[in-house]
């Protein structure tokens, strides 16, 4: 009687206390799913086939870590403004979602090591002229908000002086404005501009010239105080780059040449 | 599982810049007004006017500016009139040697898009009010000597303005609300558009947008409060 007591109590106790010790990689693999949040009018990075199916660089390296995890992937569309609400809100797990490790995201979310690298482009609108990326100086210009590259442009277009900024809601948005003339130009990944421009959907848009930024480092992402996820979402990055899996899904999606290198010298983080 | 931990101290250090937007706001919602009531007065006379056609302009502006989102009104006055080529840019003319730039700034287009939608409903709260005043008065004015649009002008429209100015608060209300819909068309000066680009610095949204809608609420409070007052003052018989 009083064992069964004791058993009772042991494994009272067990349940209450289970929970509380468990963290977030322990719900992920108790759970068998992660959900990854990925944007999806992001080409080549994330995007939807013809079946409605998610594609994309973004997507697969979701599927590479739930495979890693041994769990099944889960992809949660999101837009870019969209990615960190619903990871602080518990609708996903980490964001698979090219998000720029700046210090400002780091304030509020735990940030892995990079995982991919873009360099931007300065799109002009079809019918300007323009020589190279200074002569955005006192032009309209916009991109989407809250972006890496929005966030550098507005603050050029503070140091200016002159001209104007205007933040979109999404990327699709800001090449429409781009195409009608509301925009004279923008700033977007090298990828996405030439994605954009090949398209054709957004009449003679051009490529300028690169935008004169640091290298726009992505991160995964999850909850800033997640300790064990972010140690295996690091080790995870590294083991992508090692075993080749990430010159892999480059070549997969972005094309031919050598993708970005990830390590910065001289500092070891 | 609830474990989002409020920073309320990170937000309030925007207020100063909530504020500023706050003021953008209330700008964009006074011309909004002023311009939707002269577009009203415009529509309720052409309705007035025996003229088919003018009737027709009436009847369109109001049935669409009542029957579809806000939302899409705005949206259309930016990026749908781009579409239609309303959006020229540096359309030059090189003999005269100066470069016309025809594009609606995102203020315009918010602006062009709740006034359309005041105009159309406060025309309705015009019909509603000429229904009330009695023909004679017409009679009596133009027995008087008066013209049929001095009649409409110095006779009925005062009491048309008189009876639907508490109405006409409800629209001054709405107009401040419908400012926030600008964020789709790239505005970032007025409250809403200054908060959602704060919010994605920050990702404060809980505590950013708690802050924006007590600013909304006492501003929209202010005016029916004031709108109370001043109706008290007027219209005492």
């Amino acid at each position: 009687m009083k064992s069964k007591v004791l058993a009772f109590g042991l494994t009272a106790a067990t349940a209450f206390a289970g929970p509380a010790m468990a963290d977030k990689l322990d719900d992920i693999i108790a759970s068998g799913t992660l959900r990854c949040a990925v944007v999806l009018d992001f080409p080549p990075m994330g995007s939807k086939d013809a079946d409605n199916n998610p594609i994309g660089f973004d997507v697969d390296y979701c599927n590479d870590l739930a495979a890693a995890l041994g769990v099944t992937a889960e992809v949660v569309e999101t837009t870019f403004p969209e990615r960190i609400p619903a990871l602080m809100s518990g609708r996903v797990d980490v964001a698979v979602a090219s998000t720029s490790d700046t210090l400002e995201r780091a304030k509020t979310v735990g940030v892995s090591v990079p995982y991919y690298a873009f360099e931007n482009a300065v799109v002009a609108r079809p019918g300007l002229e323009m020589a190279s990326w200074e002569d955005m100086k006192g032009k309209v210009v916009g991109a989407t908000a809250g972006t890496y590259e929005a966030i550098w442009l507005e603050g050029q277009v503070k140091a200016w002086g002159e001209g104007e900024f205007r933040p979109f809601q999404n990327q699709a948005d800001v090449f429409l404005a781009l195409s009608q003339g509301q925009l004279d130009a923008t700033v977007g990944t090298m990828e996405v501009a030439n994605a954009n421009v090949a398209s054709g959907n957004f009449g003679d848009i051009k490529v300028v010239d690169k935008a004169p930024m640091v290298p726009d480092y992505v991160a995964l992402v999850t909850l800033r105080e997640e300790y064990g996820l972010i140690n295996y979402m690091n080790l995870f990055i590294n083991q992508q780059v090692r075993t080749g899996r990430y010159a892999e899904l480059y070549k997969k999606w972005v094309g031919e040449g050598e993708p970005a290198n990830l390590t910065i010298n001289g500092v070891y983080r | 599982m609830f474990n989002y931990s409020f920073r309320w101290n990170q937000a309030f250090q925007s207020l100063p810049d909530m504020l500023q937007g706050a003021l953008v706001t209330l700008e964009v919602a006074v011309f909004s007004m002023i311009l939707g009531i002269l577009f009203a007065i415009l529509l309720t006379a052409f309705r007035l006017s025996g003229n088919r056609v003018l009737r027709g302009i009436t009847t369109t502006w109001v049935e669409v500016a009542r029957n579809t989102p806000a939302l899409f009104q705005i949206y259309m006055a930016f990026f749908g009139l781009a579409g239609l080529g309303i959006a020229i840019t540096g359309w030059t003319q090189p003999q005269l040697g100066f470069a016309v730039d025809l594009r609606l700034s995102p203020y315009i287009a918010l602006l062009a898009g709740i006034t359309f939608n005041n105009a159309g409903y406060l025309h309705e709260n015009f019909r509603g009010a000429l229904k009330a005043i009695p023909d004679t008065q017409t009679r009596s004015a133009r027995s008087l000597g008066m013209s049929a649009p001095q009649a409409f002008g110095y006779v009925v429209m005062p009491q048309m303005l008189r009876i639907s100015f508490l109405p006409m608060t409800n629209q001054f209300v709405w107009a401040i609300l419908m400012t926030s819909l600008g964020a789709v068309i790239s505005m970032n000066s007025d409250l809403f558009g200054v908060t959602d680009n704060l919010v994605k610095i920050n990702f404060r949204t809980f505590e950013m947008f708690a802050i924006a809608a007590v600013i909304f609420y006492v501003m929209t409070k202010i005016v029916t409060l004031s709108a109370r007052l001043i109706a008290a003052r007027l219209f005492r018989y």
